[in-house]
């Protein structure tokens, strides 16, 4: 999936991101026997993403840190059973970030609250004015997300940062229930291969 | 069958976004290992799902930090799946994120946990005990771990330390709401491999085992967990035979009275 196809000038990889790749997953290794040095380096690697991502699902910012907490204690109780082969160790602490912010999203949040959240979205969207907003990572994520169609935008950040299921997505924008399905699909698709990540 | 499959798998998307209900992922599930291509877009979908995370990264207050790691310590790590395990697991499980034995089911164990690493860091700095010298006896028993982020965890935890008249230091993290405590000791004299220091509870009306210290590793002995405390009781320490006695043969080398 490595396009190097593309012509706008935007680099492919990250600087030095494959290699801090490589290198989490080997320290991930070691958090599997218990290192809890390793774990300091997951920690300091990885809680900033899993706090952003987190904060961005569930708005109100003790109960991040919490769930942020427990992702960071998953990731250690369950590091043995990380498998390399099916993704990068940023993506299985990633997906277990947003699976858990979904869930508590989910299980805690009473119908009059998501009218609140749904109605406060739009303004805490941009509320992240961390010094993510300027860093390269943004930037090309950023230029991706445009190089989607509205409702493949659309469809993929409301389900991934305001943390609604598909049939809510297409409740919100108005559209067919299938429509969203493959929206979330091709625009995902779309960003894997503008991203470069395979 | 070509249809329902075909159907499944424009679910990639919103399945990797964590857009679909439970049972929409239940059969996602269920036909992933039957689709190598399913698995694969799986796969990549989540490394581009992963940088959107990424792109959202906002620092974390210093002190999470801390108490993440400390919590970290009290916390039994899972093993590794063994061979036949990881079959199993990768027919069935190997896309499953939340497993019904992981911390994902017990976030309250999490939650005391980190608790407990704020009381514990507090304790820890003024008695110079180390979290990472404990964490080998502390994972030897999961339920023990949780009695103890409960003890250090409750409102009422009070601290006691003591020194021990044959050398060392006894500390006691007591939760009378709980009706329990953590015992730990410090640079204990070593003892003859026949002989084991052993715990009491003393009341006006009795003294009741409370169990044997395991041998120290790296000079810390415990943490022990005491129940069933009562009002007014004391906490001895005594030395005798390794294989334990009914009452106590010597007198205690440390004795700490517990308050009511």
């Amino acid at each position: 999936m490595a396009g190097g196809d593309r012509a706008d000038g935007i680099p492919q990889g990250r600087p030095g991101g494959e290699a801090r790749r490589d290198g989490l997953e080997l320290i991930l290794a070691q958090v599997a026997k218990g290192d809890h040095a390793a774990f300091s380096t997951v920690y300091d690697q990885a809680a900033p993403a899993v706090l952003g991502i987190v904060r961005r699902v569930l708005r109100d910012p003790a109960q991040s840190e919490e769930v942020m907490q427990e992702v960071l204690l998953e990731i250690w109780r369950t590091a043995a059973r990380f498998d390399p082969s099916s993704g990068s160790a940023a993506a299985w602490i990633m997906t277990i970030a947003h699976r858990r912010a979904v869930d508590r999203v989910r299980t805690e949040q009473r119908a009059a609250e998501r009218e609140l959240r749904a109605a406060t979205a739009s303004i805490a969207y941009d509320e992240v004015s961390d010094a993510a907003l300027t860093s390269l990572e943004h930037q090309r994520v950023r230029h991706c997300l445009d190089g989607l169609t509205d409702l493949q935008r659309e469809s993929v950040t409301l389900a991934y940062y305001g943390g609604y299921s598909y049939r809510e997505v297409a409740q919100l924008l108005g559209v067919a229930v299938g429509t969203v399905k493959t929206r979330m699909r091709d625009g995902l698709i779309r960003l894997r291969d503008c991203l470069g990540v395979e | 069958m070509r249809a329902r499959g075909s159907g499944l798998h424009a679910l990639v998307g919103a399945y990797v976004l964590d857009a679909v209900s439970e049972a929409d992922r239940a059969s996602f599930e269920r036909h992933l290992p039957t689709c190598e291509q399913c698995q694969q877009d799986v796969r990549g979908l989540r490394e581009a799902a992963a940088r959107l995370a990424e792109a959202s990264a906002v620092s974390p207050r210093p002190e999470l930090r801390d108490q993440t790691l400390r919590a970290a310590a009290m916390i039994r790590q899972q093993p590794p799946l063994v061979v036949s395990q990881k079959r199993a697991f990768l027919a069935g499980r190997r896309w499953h994120i939340s497993q019904p034995a992981g911390a994902g089911a017990r976030p309250w164990l999490a939650r005391v946990a980190l608790t407990a690493a704020v009381v514990l860091a507090i304790t820890a700095s003024v008695f110079g005990l180390h979290l990472s010298s404990m964490q080998g006896r502390l994972s030897a028993a999961e339920q023990r771990d949780a009695a103890i982020a409960t003890v250090l965890g409750a409102h009422d935890a009070t601290t006691l330390t003591a020194k021990v008249s044959t050398g060392g230091r006894a500390t006691v993290v007591m939760s009378h709401r709980e009706r329990a405590l953590v015992f730990i000791a410090s640079g204990l004299t070593r003892l003859p491999a026949a002989q084991a220091y052993e715990l009491w509870l003393m009341s006006p009306t009795g003294v009741t085992p409370a169990g044997m210290l395991p041998p120290a590793r790296k000079g810390m002995s415990g943490p022990m967990v005491v129940y069933k405390l009562a009002p007014g009781e004391q906490l001895a320490l005594t030395v005798e035979p390794a294989t334990g006695a009914r009452h106590p043969t010597s007198v205690p080398v440390v004795l700490v009275a517990l308050g009511s």
